[in-house]
Order: C-alpha cells, then structure tokens, then sequence
C-alpha cells in the first residue's frame, strides 16, 4: 500500500559539458537514435505483424505512409499541421518530467484550454486581429494552468502523488468542458454538440492557405527554443534538472523543491493550455466533442521518446504528426483502418519506459532507484 | 422508480466491482493498474465471439477471462521484468489494446466498431420466485446474473484470502517493500505477475459483464471509462476488497442516476460522471494531508 507511483518514468541522462555546439549535437543524436530507435523498431514490428496477419503488405503500406506524410508539399503541410498541437503537449509534459514530476493531465488542460479559447474567440468579432487573438489565448493559457493547479497545489505542499490526481483531472475536465459547452456554449442548429465558430479576426492564420497549418507551429517552436535555452541557461532550469534527477539531494543542498514541483505541474498545465488555445484558433475553430484526439498521451510518448531533448520533441512531434496525417488519408486507397497508428503508438509508449539492459544492469539500476525515491 | 434505479445501479455496479477488485489485488501487491479498461475490452469481445460461437455463456465468460489473463500477465511482465514505468505501461497498453481491436473488427471481420455474433447466449437471469415480487428486496436479489452473485462471493473470499492464506500475505508483502519480500526468498515479481494475471482476469469478466448481461454484443468503445472509474474506486476503498465494492456501488448508483435524469431531462450528466474522478482527488488529498502531518514523508 505504501508504494508510490512517483518518481522520473525513466533514467535521466547527463549531459556532458564542455563540447563544441556540434559535438554536443552529434552526441544528442546518439542518444536519441539509442534511446528511441529500439521503442521505434519494436513498434514497427509489432505494426508489421498486425498487417501481416490481415492480409497487408507492411513495406508497401509503410512505405505509403512515408509518401503520403511526405511526398508532395500540400502532404507537407498537412503533416506539420498535425505535428502542431503534439509538439505543444510533447513540450508540456517534457517539462515537468525534467523536474521528476510525473503529470498525466497535459490532456485536461489541452481540453479547457481550447473550450476557454474557442468560446472567448467567438466574441471577438469587433476586435482588432492582434487583440483578437491575443485575448482568448491568454484566457486559454490561464484556464489550461488552472486546470493543474489543484494537483500541483497538492503535490507541493502535502506530495500528494501527482500522478492520479492529474489523472483524474482529465476526466474531470471532460465532464466540465462537455457540461458548460451543453448548458452554456451549445451552437444552435450543429448535430454534435459543439460552440460557436471563432471570430475570423481570431483564427491564427494559416501558413500556406489551401493548407491548414498555421502560425501556431510558430508559436510551439518559439516555446520549444525558449525551453530548450531556459533549462540550460537559468537558475530555476537548473534546479529543474538537479531535482529530476536527485530529489533528496536537492532538498539536503537547499533547492527550491517546493518552487520547482509547483512551476514544473502549473508549467505543464499552462503549455496544454496554449497547445489547446493553438489547436481552437488555428486548426478547428471551435470547441467540439473529441476535440483532443488524445493529444496529451502522444505527447507523453513522445516526451519520453526524446529523454526531455528538445531536438528529439521537435523530430518526435513530426513523425507522430506524419503518421495522423498520413494515417487518415491512407486509408482512403488501402483497406488499412487508421486504428494501425494508435498500434504504433501504445507499442512506442509501453517500450520507451522500458529498460533494456542486461539483467545485472538492471539489478543494480533498480537499487538505485529505491535508494533515490522511497 | 426506486425499484427501477436500484436495479440499474446494481447491474451498473458489477463490471465495476469485478474489475476494482482486480485492480485492487493488483495494487496491493505494489502495482497500479491503468491497464483495467483494456482488459475489460479484451473480456467483453472474446466473451462475445466465444458465446456466438459456442452458445454457451459460461464458456464466452472462461474464455474472456483467460484473455484477460493473458492480457495482464503480459502486462505486468513489462512493468515487473523490463522496469517499465507502470502508468505510462498501462497508458499505452490501453491505446495498443484498442488500437489492435479497432484494426482487427474493420479489417478482418468488416464491422465499423460494433459486433454483432448471431446465435450467442447472454448471461441468464436468475429470478427468485417468490422474492421477485417484494418490492425492495425483489430489486436487490431478483433477476441477476450469474456475475453478481460471483461479486457477492468474491468480496468476503477475497477479503479472508488477502488477510489469512499464504498467497494473500505474501502478495501484500511485496507490495509493502518488494525488496524486503525477495530477501526473505520470496519469487516477488512472479507474485506481481499473479497478481496482474488475476488483475486481467477480473477486469475482463468485467468486460463481460458489460457485453454478455447487459446488451449482448460487443462495441469498441462499450467500457467508455470504466476501467478508470473502477481504479477511483479501489483508491478511494484503499485496495479493501468490501470498501472498494461498496466504492463501485456508489459509483455505479450515479451512473443509474445520471441515466434516469437525462430520460428525465433538464440536468446534465456530464457532471454526475465526473463525481468519482473528484471523489479521488478529495480522498487522495485528505490521505495526503493526514500522511503529512504525521510526518510520514520526508522527501517533499
């Protein structure tokens, strides 16, 4: 009864200073391709097999895939607009996992997040365009942080373990979004229940207009660079990686754990939140049911694929986009249902936390582990 | 109407009961189990295809169940042997599960998420005569299947296993320090894999509960969440068996409920079905509160 659940999902990495920009790259890349190439293989084959045995081709629909991801620049395009609201929640969870804290309620907050943004949007149709967007995204950043604030606030002062908390936050703020959409926001005359669409002057414009990807990757990969520089350069991204990696050592130096714990979940909450605002102004235009298309657990998937890299987010956000993109068209021209890419996804989850070392390795890792966190 | 709503929130309650106390074994030997909905999907559709195929309901529930062995051993072999972290495991093994069952009904069996098997046998009614017409008792023992009444045997078993049998105390060893239980020589991940096993087993005669009792088919998204409503409810009875079920009873009356007001109209149920999810959260922080004044905890 007394275990936790808490505790860094997996080993950190440290990183070695010192090195040349580009020895530094060279090495990230290393580890990345070590760190994630194994979950990728398994996956693959797991996915393989499954089209196997229905009868499909696997090199032939993978090879599909690739081209349909990729293969004319409309495809591009598609595929970087699904990669858009992936690289939000990838960096939201990337965040707090840095700092040892181990949120699964990205989702939620992606959820509020684009209903607040969406709503606030559709009254926005006599504003000027700057205002016009600026408004319901920080109403959206607001609503996606206090969509965490309870678990954070929770963990922080009495480490209540954040991880069901956050949990149960999702479904919390399913009901919440599904209930004030019904009772307040309904849009009159729609089939499914859904609001009103966003004001034109507050969509986020799109990049190349046939295409669907808009400023909004922009805006991800503005706060990807700032992450990747801020947890390097500055005192609090410091602290981040020192109590990711050893809690009881950081309390006994003095750290500011209880400051790192809250920043780290309220963090994650207000990314999800802009991911959310992102995906509302940008891509849908309006709150729907099953407007998150489990968004927040690709992005865990993802986070844990890179090891909190900021190189490996930004690659990992695209190949997870290429495959929804790509998944949704193939299956117009072969019979292979776009279920075969959440295969690929719970395969790439479930081995990306899994530690495949020797077995003495292992013995000895898990000592540690103990020591670190009971 | 009193006699209607306990009679839904009862049927409501079973699938829920069976795989909280999976979930419950499970976390006392030191695991979390967020796999529960997935075996609950694996239960409901090999229960489906084996009583279509064999008209025989007892053999569509044996054959779920051993899916849903299967299903959690395999689980908790990656948790147990491979170190994976357990909620992202389970995380993902939930979207895999209904990945490969969403593939596998469109492309091999040509059905856009619903089965339909002719010729199968729902779990039977068992009517008491005589008692079926008293009004309250009626509603409470009359006209259930089979897997109520293993719900109501389950409890106390289960409750007496964990505290006296052998099994029950070195499962529950492992679970309070893994280490200390294999230094006494105790095989301390295979009795975590049983558990997962029995995890999977229960969940998915869950799920069986769910497609052979109450509607005789199988739909892809039948469990909508209940594998998670059945892990709020073994937090909040503290992985003990009667407190869990009595958790899932009270879970399963707000379900009865949110169902009856929405045929009434006017209320939103949406809110009903985030009550266990916040009943958690309350419990979780009062624990935590209480753990931390004691000074249980050290490292913040």
């Amino acid at each position: 009864m007394t275990t936790s659940t808490s505790g860094s999902p997996v080993m950190q990495e440290r990183s070695k200073p010192g090195y040349s920009l580009g020895r530094r790259l060279g090495s990230a890349t290393a580890r990345i391709g070590r760190n994630a190439g194994l979950p990728v293989a398994i996956a693959l084959v797991v996915g393989a097999l499954v089209l196997l045995a229905t009868g499909n081709d696997p090199l032939s629909v993978y090879g599909r895939l690739i081209s349909e991801a990729f293969g004319t620049p409309s495809r591009v395009n598609a595929t970087l607009a699904a990669s858009t609201p992936i690289l939000f929640t990838a960096l939201a969870a990337a965040f707090a996992y840095r700092a040892g804290v181990f949120t699964v309620g990205v989702e939620g907050s992606f959820i509020l997040g684009g209903l607040t943004a969406a709503v606030i949007g559709s009254q926005m149709s006599g504003f000027p365009p700057f205002i016009a967007v600026l408004l319901p995204m920080l109403a959206g950043t607001v609503s996606g942080g206090l969509a965490a604030a309870v678990p954070a606030i929770l963990r922080a002062i009495w480490a209540v373990d954040e991880v069901v908390t956050t949990l149960m936050f999702n479904f919390i703020a399913v009901g919440l979004a599904g209930w004030s959409v019904q009772t307040f926001f309904l849009a009159p005359g729609q089939a499914n229940s859904s609001t009103e669409y966003v004001a034109e002057s507050a969509e986020l414009a799109t990049l190349a207009p046939p295409g669907q990807a808009s400023w909004g990757l922009f805006i991800g990969l503005a706060l990807l660079a700032f992450y990747a520089i801020w947890i390097r350069c500055s005192t609090l991204g410091f602290e981040f990686r020192a109590v990711g990696s050893a809690p009881r050592f950081s309390k006994a130096q003095g750290l500011r754990v209880r400051t790192v714990l809250i920043t780290a979940l309220l963090g994650a909450g207000v990314i999800g939140g802009i991911g959310g605002s992102v995906h509302a102004l940008g891509l849908v235009h309006r709150y729907s049911e099953g407007f998150s298309a489990g968004f927040g657990f690709t992005g865990i998937a993802i986070a844990l694929l890179a090891r909190f890299n900021p190189w490996g987010i930004l690659v990992g956000a695209v190949l997870f986009g290429a495959l929804n993109s790509a998944g949704a068209t193939v299956q117009l021209f072969i019979n292979m249902p776009v279920q075969i890419i959440d295969v690929l996804e719970g395969t790439v989850m479930i081995f990306a936390v899994a530690a495949f070392t020797l077995p003495r390795l292992v013995k000895r890792r898990s000592k540690r582990m103990e020591g670190t966190f009971s | 109407m009193i006699d209607l709503l306990i009679a839904s929130a009862l049927t409501l309650s079973v699938p829920l009961v069976l795989a909280a106390l999976g979930g419950a074994i499970y976390r006392r030997a030191g695991v979390v189990n967020i796999g529960l909905e997935g075996h609950m999907i694996v239960g409901a559709l090999f229960g489906v295809i084996v009583s279509g195929a064999t008209a025989n309901w007892a053999l569509g529930a044996l054959a779920g169940m051993l899916a849903g062995a299967v299903s959690g051993g395999l689980m908790s072999l990656v948790i147990t042997r491979l170190k994976g972290n357990q909620i992202i495991v389970g995380l993902g093994f939930n979207i895999l599960i209904f990945g490969v069952i969403g593939y596998v009904l469109r492309s091999v069996m040509g059905v856009s998420g619903t089965l339909q098997v002719d010729g199968l046998q729902r779990l039977p009614k068992i009517v008491i005569p005589g008692i079926a017409d008293i009004p309250v008792l009626g509603a409470l023992i009359s006209g259930k299947d089979p897997l109520f009444w293993l719900c109501i045997l389950l409890v106390p078993a289960l409750a007496w296993l964990l505290r006296n049998s052998t099994w029950g105390i070195r499962l529950r060893a492992t679970g309070a320090s893994e280490s200390a239980s294999a230094s006494l020589g105790l095989r301390s991940l295979w009795i975590r894999d049983g558990g997962g096993a029995i995890a999977g087993a229960l969940a998915a005669l869950g799920g069986v509960a769910l497609s052979l009792g109450t509607v005789g088919l199988f739909s892809e998204n039948m469990t909508a969440g209940r594998g998670y409503v059945a892990l709020a409810a073994f937090y909040f009875g503290r992985s003990r068996p009667l407190p869990t079920a009595l958790a899932c009873v009270l879970f399963g009356f707000f379900d009865a409920l949110q169902i009856r007001l929405q045929t009434v109209g006017g209320f939103s149920g949406d809110i009903i079905s985030t009550l266990p999810y916040a009943a958690v959260v309350v419990v979780l922080a009062l624990t935590g509160i209480r753990e931390h004044q004691r000074g249980a905890r050290t490292v913040s």
